[in-house]
C-alpha cells in the first residue's frame, strides 16, 4: 500500500526557487527588513519576521490593492529518515510558501493573480506541525509589512489549505478588523476534540488489535526520545498495513497481533473485518484514492464491492490517518503538557451500529462484529491528562464563527481532515445566520424595517466520483492510476483555486455573494458542486 | 401614486381574469404557490425515481420489480395520471450494492431532481442512502421501501420513510406460531442473514418463545460463494433437523437447495422458507432444475398469489402486465411492484391536486391504513408508525414453485413487531377503485 504523504509535507524547495528568480538571498535574521527586487514589473520580497519566520510576498506593477495571504498546511517538527519511505525523507523546513500548490512547483494560480493585479504572500511560520500560535503571530505581521510594502493595499483575502485554513479562520476570528474575506480549502478544525478523537480512535484500535506496542499517546517528554517514539510508531504503523494488505483476502492476521486479535483470529473473523470495524468507529472514509467502493476486478464485480472494498479503502486511508496520528497526538501532548486523547467512555459499538448492516458482508456479518467490539471493549482504554485536555482550545480552538465572506472547498473523502469539519462550519454557521436573522426580525418590530442578514459562507464540494477504480491483473487496486475525484487529502487543482479566488473577489466587490445560478456555474467550471443541502455525516465522536 | 394602484388593479383584473377562463382547463395544482419549490413536480408530472439491483447477485427476481411498477405507472398515465399529472419514473441500478445505491439515490435527487423515491430495495441500501443522503433532513418522502426491516416503521427515526412490507419480526413471530401448532418437539434448525434483516428474526422468534436446536449464521453476499452452502450441509447433516427454517434472501435458498442436491440431502428435511427467500424466479435463474425441491415447503406472503386470478387485483395487474411485458412470467416481483405502484398511486391521489413532499407523508399517515391496496393484511400506518403491512398467510410450495394458502383460503395472521400476539385477522381490505386506478 502506498501512502502519499509525502507531497503534502515536503516539495517546498519549488518555492524557493520562485523566489529565487529575482531576489538574490533571504535575510535569515529576525525582523530583518525584507529584500526585494523587481524584474519585469513584478516585485519579490523575502524577508524574516520577528520570530524568525521566513515570509514572501509578491505582487506587480498593476497592484489592484487586494492581497491574498496565505497559510501553508501541515509539516512535520521532525525529520524523517528514507527508512519510512514513502512518508520519509523529510527535512523540517520553515521555507516561506506564498500560494497554494507552490509546494508541489505549481506556480500557475500564484502567476495569474499576480499577473491579474493581485498581490500574493505568505509565511513558512517560525515552526512546524501545530503552529497555530506561531501563524496568528507571523500572519498578523505579514498582513503590516506588505501594507507597509504596498501601501495601497486596501483589501486582505486570508487563505490557506488544511492546517494552513485552520490559521485563515483564526485570523479572521481573533482579527476581523484585518481581514475582508476567508478563503478555506479542506480545513482543519478540532470541534469538541472530535479530530484528537478521529486519529486517536483509528490508532487506538490498531494498538488493541493489531500491535499493542504501537503509542496512542503518553509520548516521552525528552525530545529526543519523543521524537524516536514518533517514528518507531510510523513505522509499525506501516508494517503493520503490510501485513493486512497481504491478508486481505485470506483474511490473515498480523503476526504482531494482540492477545484479542490472537482470540477473534482463532474465532475466525478475518483481519479486514476488523481493519474495517477500526475504520468506521473512528469514521474514516470507506471510499479511498484508488478503491471507490463500488468496482470489482474481473470474476469479482459483484462480490469484491461488498466483501473486500470497505477494507480497502481504510487500509489505504490509515496510511495517512496513522501516520499523521503519530505526529500530531505527539505534538498535541508537547504543546499542552500532557495527554490528549481520551476514550475511556467512548461506546465503539454504538459507533458502528449504523454501519454495520450496510457493510454486513465485509464485516463477516451481526456476530463478528460483535465479536470485535466485545474484544475492543475488553481492551484497556487511554485517558487523558484534564489538564492538558484543558489546554487544547488555547491551542487550536476555533469557534467556526463566520464573520467574513467565507468560502469552503472541500473533497467529499477526505481522509486527513474529514469533510465532517466542513458539515460542522455548515451547521454553526446555520446556527449563527438563524440568530442574526432572529435578531434582525426582532430589530424589524422596533424600527419597521426588516433588513435580511447578508450570507457569508459558501461551501463548494468535490463529491467522490461513483467509480474511478481500476485494477491489476492480479485482480488488486491499481495504486499508480489517477485518483478518484473527490478523494484524498487537498489535492485541488489550480483552476478549483482560481475559482475560489474570483469568486472571493468578486464577492468583495459587490459586497456579497453572486446569485446560486452564477456560484453553481463558477463550481461546476471548475469540477466542483454548489448544493446547499448537501450534507455529509458529523464526526463520529460528536454523535 | 394613484395611476399606480391604478394600473396594479387593472393588472390584477386582468390576472383574474385569465385565471377564472383557464381553472376549468388548467388543473387546480397548477396554481399550487407551494409547486415551484417542489423538486420533481410540474402542473403536469410527478417525478419518481427508483434505486433497486437490476444487475448484480440480487438481480434475478428483483430486477422485474422497477418493470412492473413502470407498467403500472404507464397504465395509470394513459388513463389520464393522478390527478392531471402523469408519473415519470426513473430507475437506477444499484447492484445491491450500498455504496452504489447511495451514488444512485444522489444522481436521483440532484440530477434527476425526483420528488420522491419509491420501492428502494434492500435494508443495507436503504439504511445507507436514506442516511447518506438525508433524505428527512431535506423531506424527501421515500415511499413503500422494499425490506421488512422493522427500523424503517420507525417514525421517530426515518421520518420520511414508509415501510410496505411486514416486518421481518413479524414475519418470525408467525412463523413461529405456526412451528409450535405444526412441528411440535420437533428439532429445529435456522439458517439467518447475519445483518439488521436476520436480527430482526431472532427478535420475533426470540419474542415467541421459539428457540433452534442450530442456528447458522451467513454474512449478507457471502451465500453467492460455493462454500458458504456446503459448510450449511455439511452442519445440517451433522445435526440432522426435521424441520430448517431459511431466513435469508433467495439467492441463499438457491445456495440451500444447490447444495443440499449436491450434497445428497434432499428431503431430509422440512424446509420453511421466510417470504423474502421463496421466490421461485429467482432460483430458477439460477438452475431450473432447483425449483422441484421447493416442493412441500411452506412459504409466507402478504399479498394474493400472483397464480390467483380470481384476485380482482391480480387480474387486473396480470391484463396490465401481459401487454407490457409479454415475455415475462407473471410472479411474486411483479406483484410487488405493481401492488407498490399501485399504492404510490392510491397516496399520490389521496394527497390531493395540491401536491407537496409535506403533504404526502402527512396523508399516509393520517389516511394510509384506509387507502386501497391489494394486500390481504392491516396496514399500519398511523401519525406515530410508518409500518405497512401487519400480517401473513402461510402456504406450501409446488413443484413450479408456486405458493398456495394452506386450506385453500388465504388464513391471514397478523401481529405487531413488539410483544403483541399473533391473531387471525379478520381484516377486509377496500374494493379495488373502479378500472384499478
Amino acid at each position: 500500500m502506498k501512502i502519499s504523504l509525502k507531497a503534502r509535507f515536503v516539495s517546498v524547495a519549488a518555492v524557493a526557487a520562485l523566489a529565487g528568480t529575482v531576489v538574490v538571498g533571504a535575510p535569515t535574521a529576525a525582523n530583518a527588513a525584507p529584500q526585494c527586487a523587481t524584474a519585469n514589473f513584478v516585485t519579490q520580497c523575502a524577508g524574516a519576521g520577528a520570530d524568525g519566520a521566513p515570509y514572501m510576498m509578491i505582487a506587480a506593477a498593476n497592484f489592484n490593492g487586494t492581497v491574498f495571504i496565505w497559510s501553508h498546511g501541515i509539516r512535520p517538527a521532525i525529520n524523517i529518515p528514507a527508512s519510512l519511505a514513502p512518508v520519509g525523507p523529510y527535512t523540517i523546513t520553515n521555507a516561506a510558501e506564498p500560494g497554494p500548490l507552490a509546494s508541489s512547483g505549481d506556480l500557475s494560480v500564484i502567476n495569474k493573480l499576480v499577473a491579474a493585479g493581485y498581490g500574493v504572500a505568505g509565511s513558512g511560520y517560525s515552526r512546524q506541525s501545530i503552529n497555530t500560535t506561531e501563524a496568528l503571530a507571523a500572519n498578523k505581521e505579514l498582513i503590516a509589512t506588505f501594507k507597509t510594502k504596498f501601501p495601497t493595499t486596501k483589501t486582505v483575502i486570508a487563505w490557506g489549505n488544511s492546517l494552513g485554513a485552520m490559521h485563515s479562520q483564526m485570523l479572521a476570528e481573533k482579527h476581523p478588523e484585518l481581514v475582508d474575506g476567508v478563503i478555506m480549502g479542506c480545513p482543519a478544525a478540532n470541534p469538541s476534540d472530535a479530530l484528537v478523537s478521529y486519529f486517536g480512535d483509528a490508532l487506538w484500535g490498531f494498538k488493541a488489535l493489531f500491535d499493542p506496542s504501537i503509542k496512542v499517546g503518553g509520548y516521552s517528554t525528552d525530545p529526543v526520545v519523543r521524537q524516536q517514539e514518533q517514528l518507531a510508531n510510523i513505522g509499525k504503523v506501516l508494517l503493520v498495513l503490510s501485513k493486512l494488505s497481504a491478508g486481505l483476502t485470506t483474511g490473515a492476521w498480523p503476526d504482531t497481533a494482540s492477545p484479542a486479535g490472537k482470540a477473534l483470529q482463532a474465532a475466525g473473523v478475518p483481519s479486514r473485518s476488523a481493519l474495517l470495524t477500526v475504520g468506521l468507529m473512528a469514521g474514516i472514509p470507506t471510499r479511498s484514492k484508488h478503491v471507490d467502493g463500488t468496482s470489482g476486478p474481473t470474476g469479482a464485480a459483484e462480490t469484491y464491492p461488498l466483501a473486500i472494498a470497505p477494507a480497502v479503502a481504510i487500509l489505504e486511508n490509515m496510511g495517512t490517518v496513522g501516520v499523521a496520528g503519530s505526529l500530531l497526538i505527539a505534538d498535541g501532548e508537547l504543546l499542552t503538557g500532557g495527554k490528549v486523547y481520551d476514550n475511556s467512555k467512548t461506546d465503539y459499538a454504538a459507533r458502528v451500529a449504523a454501519d454495520a448492516d450496510i457493510y454486513s458482508f465485509a464485516l463477516s456479518g451481526n456476530n463478528a462484529v460483535n465479536a470485535i467490539i466485545g474484544a475492543l471493549a475488553a481492551t484497556p482504554r487511554e485517558t487523558a491528562d484534564p489538564a492538558a485536555v484543558a489546554k487544547i482550545p488555547s491551542v487550536i480552538g476555533l469557534k467556526g464563527e463566520i464573520k467574513k465572506p467565507t468560502i469552503i472547498f472541500q473533497s467529499e473523502s477526505d481522509e486527513y481532515t474529514p469533510a465532517s469539519i466542513v458539515q460542522w462550519y455548515i451547521d454553526t454557521y446555520g446556527d449563527q445566520y438563524a440568530a442574526e436573522k432572529a435578531k434582525a426580525m426582532a430589530d424589524a418590530k422596533k424600527s419597521r424595517a426588516y433588513s435580511a442578514p447578508i450570507n457569508n459562507l459558501v461551501t463548494l464540494w468535490i463529491k467522490t466520483a461513483p467509480k474511478y477504480s481500476t485494477f491489476t491483473a492480479a485482480g488488486s487496486p491499481d495504486l499508480t492510476a489517477a485518483v478518484g475525484a473527490g478523494t484524498g487529502h487537498c489535492l485541488f487543482t489550480s483552476a478549483q483555486w482560481l475559482a475560489a479566488a474570483n469568486l472571493m473577489t468578486e464577492t468583495l466587490a459587490n459586497g456579497k455573494f453572486p446569485l446560486g445560478g452564477k456560484i453553481a456555474t463558477i463550481a461546476r467550471k471548475a469540477g466542483m458542486t454548489y448544493d446547499n443541502k448537501f450534507r455529509v455525516p458529523t464526526f463520529k465522536a460528536l454523535g | 401614486m394613484i395611476r399606480i394602484n391604478r394600473r396594479k388593479l387593472i393588472t390584477t383584473s386582468a390576472v383574474l381574469a385569465i385565471a377564472a377562463l383557464t381553472v376549468t382547463t388548467v388543473p387546480a395544482q397548477a396554481l399550487n404557490p407551494h409547486m415551484a419549490s417542489e423538486p420533481g413536480l410540474t402542473a403536469s408530472t410527478i417525478k419518481l425515481g427508483m434505486t433497486s439491483p437490476l444487475t448484480g447477485i440480487a438481480a434475478p427476481g428483483y430486477s422485474k420489480i422497477p418493470g412492473a411498477m413502470k407498467a403500472y405507472f404507464d397504465y395509470v398515465n394513459a388513463n389520464g395520471g393522478v390527478n392531471g399529472r402523469k408519473i415519470v419514473f426513473v430507475s437506477k441500478d444499484d447492484q445491491y450494492i450500498p455504496t452504489t445505491a447511495v451514488a444512485k439515490a444522489n444522481e436521483l435527487i440532484l440530477r434527476d431532481k425526483v420528488f420522491a423515491l419509491v420501492g428502494t430495495l434492500g435494508t443495507a441500501s436503504t439504511k445507507a442512502l436514506t442516511s447518506s443522503t438525508q433524505l428527512s433532513k431535506r423531506g424527501i418522502p421515500s415511499l413503500f421501501v422494499n425490506t421488512g426491516w422493522s427500523g424503517f416503521a420507525d417514525k421517530k427515526a426515518y421520518p420520511t420513510t414508509f415501510s410496505i412490507l411486514p416486518s421481518y419480526q413479524m414475519e418470525a413471530k408467525i412463523m413461529a406460531k405456526m412451528i409450535k401448532d405444526k412441528y411440535a418437539g420437533k428439532k429445529l434448525a435456522l439458517i439467518y442473514q447475519d445483518d439488521d434483516f436476520g436480527r430482526d428474526a431472532l427478535a420475533g422468534f426470540k419474542t415467541a418463545g421459539l428457540s433452534f436446536d442450530l442456528a447458522i449464521p451467513y454474512a449478507s453476499g457471502s451465500q453467492a460463494l460455493p462454500a458458504t452452502g456446503a459448510g450449511w450441509i455439511t452442519k445440517l447433516k451433522a445435526a440432522s433437523p426435521d424441520v430448517t427454517v431459511m431466513f435469508g434472501v433467495s439467492s441463499a435458498t438457491t445456495a440451500l437447495l444447490g447444495a443440499a442436491a449436491q450434497g445428497g440431502w434432499v428431503g431430509k428435511t422440512q424446509f420453511i422458507l421466510g417470504s423474502v427467500g421463496g421466490d421461485a424466479t429467482t432460483i430458477a435463474n439460477t438452475s431450473k432444475a432447483l425449483v422441484p425441491l421447493l416442493t412441500g415447503a411452506k412459504g409466507f406472503s402478504f399479498a394474493p398469489a400472483p397464480t390467483d386470478s380470481s384476485d380482482e387485483y391480480i387480474k387486473l395487474f396480470q391484463t396490465i402486465y401481459a401487454a407490457a411485458q409479454p415475455k415475462e412470467t407473471f410472479d411474486n416481483n411483479v406483484v410487488a411492484g405493481m401492488s407498490n405502484a399501485f399504492f404510490t398511486v392510491q397516496a399520490l391521489k389521496a394527497a390531493g391536486p395540491n401536491l407537496t413532499r409535506a403533504g404526502l407523508i402527512k396523508v399516509i399517515e393520517t389516511k394510509g391504513a384506509s387507502l386501497p391496496n391489494p394486500f390481504l393484511t392491516p396496514l399500519g400506518y398511523s401519525a406515530t408508525s410508518h409500518v405497512g403491512a401487519t400480517g401473513y398467510w402461510i402456504g406450501t410450495y409446488g413443484p413450479t414453485g408456486a405458493l398456495t394458502p394452506d386450506g385453500g383460503k388465504y388464513t391471514v395472521y397478523t401481529t405487531d413487531s413488539g410483544t403483541g400476539a399473533v391473531v387471525e385477522s379478520t381484516y377486509k381490505r377496500p374494493a379495488m377503485p373502479a378500472k384499478g386506478l
